[in-house]
């Protein structure tokens, strides 16, 4: 009987703790909900403009939104020279509501009509819920106004075939070392490739990939070394020295076979395919090509025979461990003289949460551009480098043409075209 | 039975949702059938509309390259510069929002008809960037086929547009060589959307593409996805890539159309159509199924017949059912009559027989035994007893067939309540003595002797009452009567109360409840043997109501049962006149106490000097004292039944010891049949029994003191009846003789007929007077007395034809008596006869007649 008393006491005390500590979970998820805060039966077309021949990520993502305001109607439109055309478009009869923009476009007067027709969304008044995107790539302009929000965001790495490391019996890489004797332990069971990358032209060129998240460490704490390298010094290129040489390095140490490499065409399709083929263990690429994986499964004969298991991971040039180059990809701007500026910023508003993004950005198959990265398993990786080891560019504050001339002068010594020496002394005067 | 019942229930029910089943099957079919004919038509006339749109398209698109053509070969024939060109079509153009750019292809740069956006005169317009003129091997001679690009952005003014395109040459103003130029006649798409959409409402949601041969879009609806139709189809449909292969060739080289699945996943129907005078182009139209598959009128159209039928089926059947509940009530009340019926017919079979046995049995003794007078008087006195006992089954049954039948009619006539009650008891007395029950009958207040109702029907309620409280009593078991009469509400009426209690079997309250019910009986294991009809009750409650009064019962079971009936019942015209005695002194002796009090209220009323003794020794010591006083009593009347010494012991005692020759009187409510030679022996002088009537005492005294009553008996003086001559028709000889020999009692002259024709023959013949009546049997041969009585109910003579006629027959049911009135008769009488009620009967003619 008292053993009976004791049970029902401790159940009725948990019961209580149990409610207790589920209550402010529950406020809170439903707090996070989103909550329409216009006439739910509001009628419009929200304009999109973009330079993707298509966007079925966001069309996927304003059918979540239409849950809310089902008579809203989104309209992509993709806009030829985006970059060129986006000002006039702007200032057109075919004005879009929200837009695609990048933040390089700061500061030149080129790009000048994108910025201003852009919204102020670090404007409280929107609501938009900032925190839940990595503050690494929310970036403000000069007067800290914040013209755009990146929806995505990109970084450098290699895609590892998980069934070959299992088979092997094999981890997958978090430093320079291990990278090393993974690359080695692979030749000797047979593996003609153990990393492979695009490697026919500069950009996004397996060198690119491999040392441009590398080089950017070197230089991250010197405010000095970016001075100089941003004005071109030619004095400035041995900043780059470091990285090139582990480049060098890094070809010889894990046997790259270049002429292998050159057999792959272009940066995308054709890296996705040769890794399809299910040799290589790894396989170099950019965020950008990570997200044609999905839809290529089905157009590899190899891959279909025999799938594998395959994710996404920084390629670790350090004896410290990988670093993660932490880069925006799209960014969405709202167009200030929108006629529909309510409904945009309800979307954006809608948006910008950590679940819409991370659902938006797993459709598109890019990384997603908030905090947490565990929403999708392909970019995992990522979310579990240390917070002193994501570096971005943009923050860092190198120029694109600086960063054109490390991606010049890595395309030029890895592939043997120049030695570390003459790249060195070639600051400022590589051209594309 | 009960389950080939379920099955047959489960059949019909089965049968009746199959017929349903298969009229919702057909309608459904049938439904199915026209929605599909229906869809089939609305796709028809989808593909139809797609092709029409496709024909308006190919006007449109055919027109504005005319347009371009026109431009291109004025150009090419004037041989102009890029700046002349433009300027022509400047000076040409005069749509509004359409623009026409003209592009050397070596440079792809050239000049718009409209400034830049935002500006009033830059005019230099740049494809370099567009990917759109890199290669214009697409672009064919002018006239040939309509050249139109892709949708793109209007470099000048960032708006999606179309361009239709001709190859033209321009004059290079430098080096006068010609160059390969592009001319675009600009226009933006959404001046063709607000024209290109389908016309009619119903196609509301419908969408147009248009595609190129790869299956890239060359215009674009909002419901289409990706960049390439092909992609599209491929993306939602999945499907292996031969099919689609061969789908895809379909689609863009003939007119037709597939179901697909879109964005939404939900089903829809693309229509194609080649674009006419274009190089490979199709027209898309894509539209939701659902839009052409209206089913909504069918689905209510069945919803309707469902609804409707299972309304029809579930009230079918539940009629069905509330009318098998009634028929299954029915059948058991009938098979609950049939089964109390035939409880009865074996009763009856049984109560006929025991008597029977007792006619027949006693019979034969009397037979043997015609030497012994005694002996055969006893035989044919319980003969008779049996007959009498029969003839009250068989009136019994009469009686609750003219119950249910509604024709139980009053006879009133004037009679005594005295005459009714001594007969009462002289009825039960036999049953009393041999259950030796303790009976009690006590009268109060019997002032009114004559009164004036039907006077058979009053006694049978009395000794149905009665006879069921002996016969629901056990042996040495009580039962009282109470009978007084009180003033009525009624004017003219008497009320009397007759309650009897006994301390029977008693009856449950659920008996109670059906106990007025024809042929019910009280069950009890004590009271098996008891016989009866089950019809007493049921015919003394109808009798009770027919007469206005109240019959009310409680009872006990175990304890017992009282019966109360209220009846106000007219007080005769005639009364005894003033009763009064000489001065006599009466000694009344009984252990009884209100016996005593009721004697001697009555006697005192009577104008007696009473004195009372409670038992036989005080009395002896009272008319010991009186005698040695010389103030003899002049009557003393003893109960029989005392205590200490009993009424015979206290008379011969008196006679002895004191030896006087007081008149005494024997008192008993039992039958003093078995003591009357012991009464005489020991010196009583007469009897009188219980209860004491006023006009009873009056009479018994003054016929013991010596002085004739003035009694009048109006119904035992049958002078009236003599020298009456009766025609009798009956067929049969014994019956003939007894009614002949009954009638011959009362002084009644008969004649016989031996049939109806005989009867009628003889009343023809018959001189006026010849007969007070005939009494008519109803069967008889050559022609039977319904047949007789309607012959001389014709008869000319008017005397003859209204001679009363009184049916003498065994057929005694209600319907038998109603044929008897309706062929003409006046009475009816059943067999066997009661000679009181055919002398009644005749009286009652014979008053009619006067």
């Amino acid at each position: 009987m008292k053993m009976k008393k004791a049970i029902s006491l401790i159940l009725s005390a948990a019961m209580v703790l149990g409610m207790a500590s589920c209550s402010p979970a529950k406020q809170k998820t439903e707090d996070k909900a989103f909550k329409p805060a216009l006439d739910t039966s509001t009628s419009c077309d929200i304009k999109i403009a973009g330079g993707y021949d298509n966007f079925e990520a966001l069309e996927t993502e304003f059918e979540r939104f239409n849950a809310y305001y089902p008579n809203a109607k989104l309209v992509y439109t993709k806009i030829d020279d985006y970059n060129n055309m986006i000002g006039t478009v702007l200032n057109g009869n075919d004005a879009p509501d929200i837009y695609f923009n990048y933040s390089w476009m700061y500061g030149r007067d080129k790009y000048k009509s994108s910025i201003d027709h852009a919204e102020n969304l670090a404007d409280p008044a929107l609501k938009l819920d900032l925190n839940c995107i990595r503050s690494n790539i929310i970036l403000k302009t000069s007067d800290g106004t914040l013209p755009m929000v990146p929806v995505f965001s990109n970084t450098y790495g290699m895609l590892v075939n998980q069934n070959l490391f299992e088979k092997e019996g094999l981890k997958v890489p978090t430093t320079y070392q291990e990278l090393v004797k993974v690359c080695n332990a692979f030749r000797e069971k047979g593996y003609e490739n153990p990393i492979m990358g695009f490697t026919k032209k500069e950009t996004t060129s397996l060198f690119t990939l491999t040392i441009y998240p590398y080089f950017f460490s070197t230089i991250a704490k010197d405010a000095g070394a970016v001075e100089k390298l941003n004005s071109m010094d030619a004095s400035a290129g041995e900043y780059m020295r470091p990285s090139l040489e582990k480049i060098k390095q890094f070809t010889t140490d894990c046997s790259v076979d270049l002429k292998s490499c050159d057999e792959i065409k272009n940066n995308y399709e054709a890296v996705i395919l040769r890794f399809f083929k299910g040799d290589v263990p790894m396989m170099t690429c950019s965020g950008d090509t990570v997200s044609g994986t999905k839809k290529r499964e089905s157009r590899s004969e190899e891959f279909i025979a025999n799938s594998f298991k395959y994710t996404f991971v920084p390629v670790p040039m350090s004896d410290d461990g990988a670093v993660f180059a932490d880069m925006a990809n799209l960014q969405f701007s709202v167009n200030k003289d929108s006629k529909n500026l309510k409904m945009a910023n309800e979307f954006m508003r809608f948006l910008i949460t950590q679940r819409e993004l991370s659902e938006m950005a797993q459709n598109k198959g890019l990384m997603s551009p908030t905090k947490d990265l565990s929403f999708n398993s392909m970019y995992a990786a990522f979310g579990k480098v240390p917070e002193s080891r994501i570096l971005s560019p943009e923050v860092i504050g190198v120029s694109d043409d600086a960063v054109v001339q490390l991606r010049q002068a890595g395309f030029r010594v890895g592939t043997g075209k120049m030695t570390v020496d003459e790249a060195v002394a070639s600051y400022g005067k590589l051209e594309q | 039975m009960e389950s080939s019942k379920s099955l047959k229930r489960f059949i019909i029910i089965f049968i009746n949702v199959v017929i349903m089943t298969g009229i919702l099957v057909f309608v459904v079919l049938y439904s199915g059938f026209k929605n599909r004919d229906s869809y089939r038509r609305q796709i028809e006339h989808f593909e139809n509309t797609t092709v029409t749109m496709e024909q308006v398209t190919a006007n449109y698109l055919e027109g504005e390259q005319r347009i371009c053509d026109v431009w291109a070969r004025y150009i090419n024939g004037k041989k102009m510069t890029v700046n002349e060109a433009a300027e022509y079509i400047r000076a040409s153009h005069v749509l509004e929002n359409t623009s026409a750019h003209v592009v050397l292809l070596d440079s792809l740069t050239g000049l718009s008809t409209r400034p830049k956006l935002g500006t009033a005169d830059e005019y230099a317009v740049s494809y370099d960037r567009l990917n759109l003129l890199n290669d214009v091997k697409w672009v064919n001679e002018i006239g040939k086929s309509i050249n139109i690009t892709r949708a793109y952005t209007n470099p000048m003014n960032g708006e999606q547009s179309l361009a239709f395109c001709n190859k033209i040459t321009l004059i290079d103003k430098e080096s006068g060589s010609e160059k390969a130029a592009v001319l675009l006649r600009v226009i933006p798409i959404s001046e063709l959307e607000k024209k290109w959409v389908f016309p009619q409402t119903e196609l509301v949601n419908a969408e147009l593409s248009m595609i190129d041969s790869n299956g890239d879009y060359i215009l674009k609806g909002y419901g289409f996805k990706n960049s390439s139709f092909f992609e599209f189809y491929k993306s939602y449909n999945p499907t292996d890539p031969e099919s689609s292969n061969k789908l895809f060739e379909k689609i863009t080289s003939s007119t037709g159309s597939v179901t697909m699945t879109d964005s939404h996943e939900q089903e829809c129907i693309l229509a194609f159509t080649p674009v006419s005078a274009t190089d490979g182009w199709t027209m898309l139209g894509l539209v939701p199924a659902k839009d052409l598959n209206v089913k909504s009128g069918d689905r209510a159209l069945v919803a309707v017949i469902s609804t409707g039928l299972l309304i029809l089926f579930l009230s079918d059947l539940v009629y069905v059912l509330y009318f098998n509940k009634r028929l299954k009530i029915a059948a058991r009340r009938a098979e609950s009559a049939n089964k109390a019926k035939t409880d009865f017919l074996s009763t009856m079979s049984h109560d006929i027989r025991t008597p029977m046995n007792a006619i027949i049995g006693l019979t034969a003794i009397a037979e043997k035994n015609t030497a012994d007078e005694e002996s055969t008087k006893e035989s044919l006195r319980k003969i008779s007893l049996a007959g009498n006992h029969l003839l009250t089954l068989i009136n019994d049954i009469l009686d609750i067939s003219k119950v249910e039948s509604g024709k139980l009619k009053l006879s009133p006539l004037t009679f005594s309540i005295v005459e009714t009650v001594e007969n009462l008891v002289n009825i039960s007395q036999p049953m009393i003595k041999e259950k030796n029950i303790e009976f009690s009958f006590h009268i109060n207040q019997i002032e009114t002797e004559y009164l004036y109702t039907d006077q058979l029907r009053l006694n049978q309620i009395y000794i149905n009452i009665l006879s069921n409280a002996i016969k629901y009593t056990e042996p040495g078991g009580k039962v009282s009567v109470d009978l007084r009469e009180e003033k009525s509400d009624v004017p003219g009426c008497v009320r009397l109360t007759y309650v009897v209690s006994d301390t029977g079997i008693g009856m449950t309250p659920e008996f109670m409840e059906n106990m007025y019910k024809p042929f019910s009986r009280q069950v009890d294991s004590r009271v098996n043997s008891i016989q009866g009809t089950g019809l007493g009750l049921a015919i003394t409650k109808q009798m009770v109501e027919l007469i206005g009064g109240t019959i009310d019962c409680q009872s006990e079971q175990g304890k017992g049962t009282t019966f109360t009936v209220v009846l106000d019942i007219t007080a005769a015209d005639r009364q005894r006149d003033d009763m009064q005695l000489d001065p006599v002194d009466v000694l009344v002796v009984d252990d009884d106490e209100t016996m005593l009090a009721t004697a001697a209220d009555t006697l005192s009323s009577l104008g007696a000097t009473v004195e009372q003794a409670r038992g036989g020794l005080e009395a002896l010591g009272m008319i010991e004292h009186r005698h040695q006083s010389g103030r003899d009593y002049n009557v003393i009347i003893i109960d029989w039944k005392m205590p200490d010494i009993d009424g015979l012991e206290t008379i011969r005692r008196i006679r002895s010891e004191i030896e006087t020759k007081i008149p005494i009187l024997l008192v008993s409510a039992y039958d003093w049949s078995d003591i009357e030679d012991k009464a005489k022996a020991a010196g009583a002088n007469g009897f009188v029994s219980k209860p004491l009537f006023k006009s009873t005492l009056y009479d018994k005294i003054n016929a013991l003191i010596g002085k004739e009553s003035a009694s009048v008996e109006p119904e035992d003086d049958y002078s009236d009846l003599k020298g009456l001559n009766i025609l009798v028709a009956e067929d049969n000889d014994i019956n003939w003789e007894i009614i002949s020999a009954m009638l011959s009692m009362f002084g009644i002259t008969t004649e016989r007929a031996e049939n109806g024709r005989i009867c009628v023959d003889m009343m023809k013949a018959a001189e006026k007077g010849s007969y007070a009546l005939i009494f008519m049997d109803v069967q008889m041969p050559e022609m039977n007395g319904l047949d007789a009585t309607r012959a001389i109910r014709k008869l000319e003579d008017p005397w003859a034809s209204s001679i009363p006629i009184v049916a003498m027959t065994a057929d005694a049911f209600s319907e038998n008596v109603m044929a008897c009135l309706d062929a003409g008769m006046n009475g009816h009488i059943a067999k066997p006869v009661d000679i009181k009620l055919v002398i009644k009967e005749i009286r009652r003619i014979k008053e009619d007649r006067v």
